[in-house]
């Protein structure tokens, strides 16, 4: 009996334990380590944090779900990995410290034939001083987003006699996940408008986008009545529309009560009053260390700077020129331990999508390329895949793939919650990672990149919202609903 | 005054982008229009699917 650990069990983590178990059968052992007691569909977080939906809507408890699927629930995070076993037994483990389930604070060594890695990311907000003081709010959980709400709704009531100023977007140079931030400012407008308050409400944008539309994926050109055009003009149009303002190009460097300060890709720096703001903050790995036999530190070894675990991707670091669709991994395998995969944002990208670019005094600002989602389930189902045949055919099995650079993701950013009122906007992307050896204007096939704006995009958003919270609850039939 | 002419006046930024019309945005809340649109979406999305797997 092999055993396979899989440590995170969000979108990716979640998506590889359970096909494992399915492929895997009574035969083989699958360990989920997960520090959360519930799952949760974070697209829909945006629409809690308008209060649209309740917490409850939008998670479910994760220990009926891997009983039914015969998966050992470790509620409790990992805390360090032991690729080579320790001086009495050659066998790889890790340590873990129980988060609940009324083991709380205790720690165990879990050993495994097979890892993966699926955490996800560190919510980095010490990363931006003052930004984890609770001047700002985050809809990055299901509790954040009701925190939001709460405070949200605080404005909302005093817009009635006075003039407020809201701020959305991100909260350091380096954040990515511009696209809940981008969904929550138009939920946030649109709601506004419901309640009769947003003549009183100044809602401005900030990010640290070099340009509107820019999502971490460098932008892309999508097909808009008959033209192809930048999601530059999109967005922009968006904003516009909306009458919401915006500051590009901008690294939040500090956030005290009501007043973000932040420094431009021009070298200016500035400062934006606000009565609410949303910032997401950036990512980082969850701060894994890890060991070699001898007990000697190999974190660097295993683990990308920023602590994403490295994989098969080109990480050489060459110059931006020299970029290629062939960097990016394709089995999310691990070049030292090849029983170690890593998946969703836990994976080290070999570079950014976009740009890089910094202002004259050195600061970098750009986004980071944005790993969630589509792309997270469907490469923890290729990770699991590869795994489950190198326990059924030995460790020389063929792995599957499931390259950034040839995979394509649907994004639906709505704008209100309603059947018949507000607006989405539904967007696809092919590839994620732009190729541009394979389409040299844009980088990306656009027969199948194009945007809509319209109710459709509420529609299919309700459907995925449900569709996806019934897969993960492994409902019958749960294996037919694609990534 | 036509909703786009407001936008339009409020600021260069506003002014160098382009602002959908009336008969555009009324198409984007036409339930018969987006029930054509909603599975023109799906069989799109269904094929970036299933090219990424």
């Amino acid at each position: 009996m092999a055993r396979l650990v899989v440590m995170g069990g969000g979108v990716s983590g979640h998506t590889a334990a359970t096909f494992a178990k399915d492929w895997l059968g009574d035969e083989h052992e699958v360990v989920v380590v997960t520090p959360n007691s519930q799952w949760n569909w974070i697209p829909s977080n945006i629409w809690v944090g308008v209060g649209q939906m309740t917490k409850e809507e939008v998670v479910f408890p994760l220990a009926p779900v891997y009983e039914k699927a015969g998966i050992d629930y470790r509620q409790a995070k990992a805390v360090s990995i032991h690729p080579e076993g320790k001086d009495d037994s050659d066998t790889p483990y890790i340590t873990i410290e129980y988060t609940g389930a009324g083991k709380e604070g205790q720690t165990e060594e879990i050993t495994y034939d097979y890892l993966i890695n699926a955490t996800g990311p560190k919510l980095n907000f010490g990363a931006t001083p003052g930004l984890d003081e609770g001047h700002t709010v985050s809809v990055c959980t299901a509790d954040h987003a009701v925190h939001a709400n709460l405070e949200l709704k605080k404005i909302f009531e005093k817009a009635k006699t006075e003039k407020q100023k809201i701020l959305v977007g991100t909260g350091h140079g380096m954040c990515t996940c511009q696209g809940a931030a981008f969904e929550y400012i138009f939920n946030i407008e649109h709601e506004a408008n419901k309640a009769g308050v947003r003549d009183n409400l100044e809602i401005k944008w900030i990010s640290n986008e070099s340009f509107l539309g820019d999502f971490g994926m460098g932008g892309l050109h999508m097909k808009v009545g008959g033209y192809v055009v930048s999601s530059k003009l999109f967005a922009e149009s968006l904003f516009a529309e909306r009458n919401v303002p915006w500051i590009i190009g901008a690294h939040v460097n500090k956030v005290e009560e009501g007043k973000a300060h932040y420094e431009l890709l021009d070298g200016t720096t500035g400062e934006e009053a606000f009565d609410f703001a949303m910032l997401i903050p950036p990512f980082a790995g969850v701060g894994f260390k890890a060991y070699d036999k001898a007990g000697e530190d190999i974190t660097s070894k295993i683990f990308a700077p920023n602590g994403f675990m490295k994989v098969d991707a080109d990480y050489s670091g060459k110059p931006y020129e020299e970029w290629k669709a062939s960097d990016w991994p394709r089995t999310y395998q691990n070049p030292d331990y090849k029983n170690m995969f890593a998946c969703g944002i836990a994976f080290a990208p070999p570079h950014l999508i976009s740009k890089p670019m910094s202002s004259p005094n050195g600061t970098p600002i750009n986004p980071t390329p944005p790993r969630t989602g589509m792309p997270a389930g469907i490469i923890g189902k290729a990770v699991a895949h590869s795994v489950c045949d190198m326990i059924k055919e030995g460790e020389n099995a063929h792995l599957h793939e499931a390259s950034m650079a040839e995979m394509g993701a649907a994004c639906v950013a709505s704008a209100g919650k309603g059947a018949f009122d507000g607006t989405a906007a539904a967007m696809t992307v092919y590839p994620v990672v732009p190729d541009f050896e394979k389409y040299p204007g844009t980088g990306r096939d656009t027969d199948y990149t194009f945007g809509e704006i319209g109710l459709a995009g509420h529609w299919i958003k309700h459907i995925l919202h449900h569709m996806f919270i019934y897969k993960a609850k492994l409902k019958p039939g749960w294996t037919l609903i694609p990534e | 005054m036509k909703q786009e002419e407001v936008n339009f006046a409020k600021s260069n930024s506003f002014n160098l982008t382009m602002i959908p019309g009336g008969f555009a945005r009324k198409m984007r809340t036409c339930v018969i229009w987006q029930f054509f649109r909603f599975v023109v979406i799906n069989l799109k999305m269904l094929v970036v699917v299933s090219k990424s797997h």
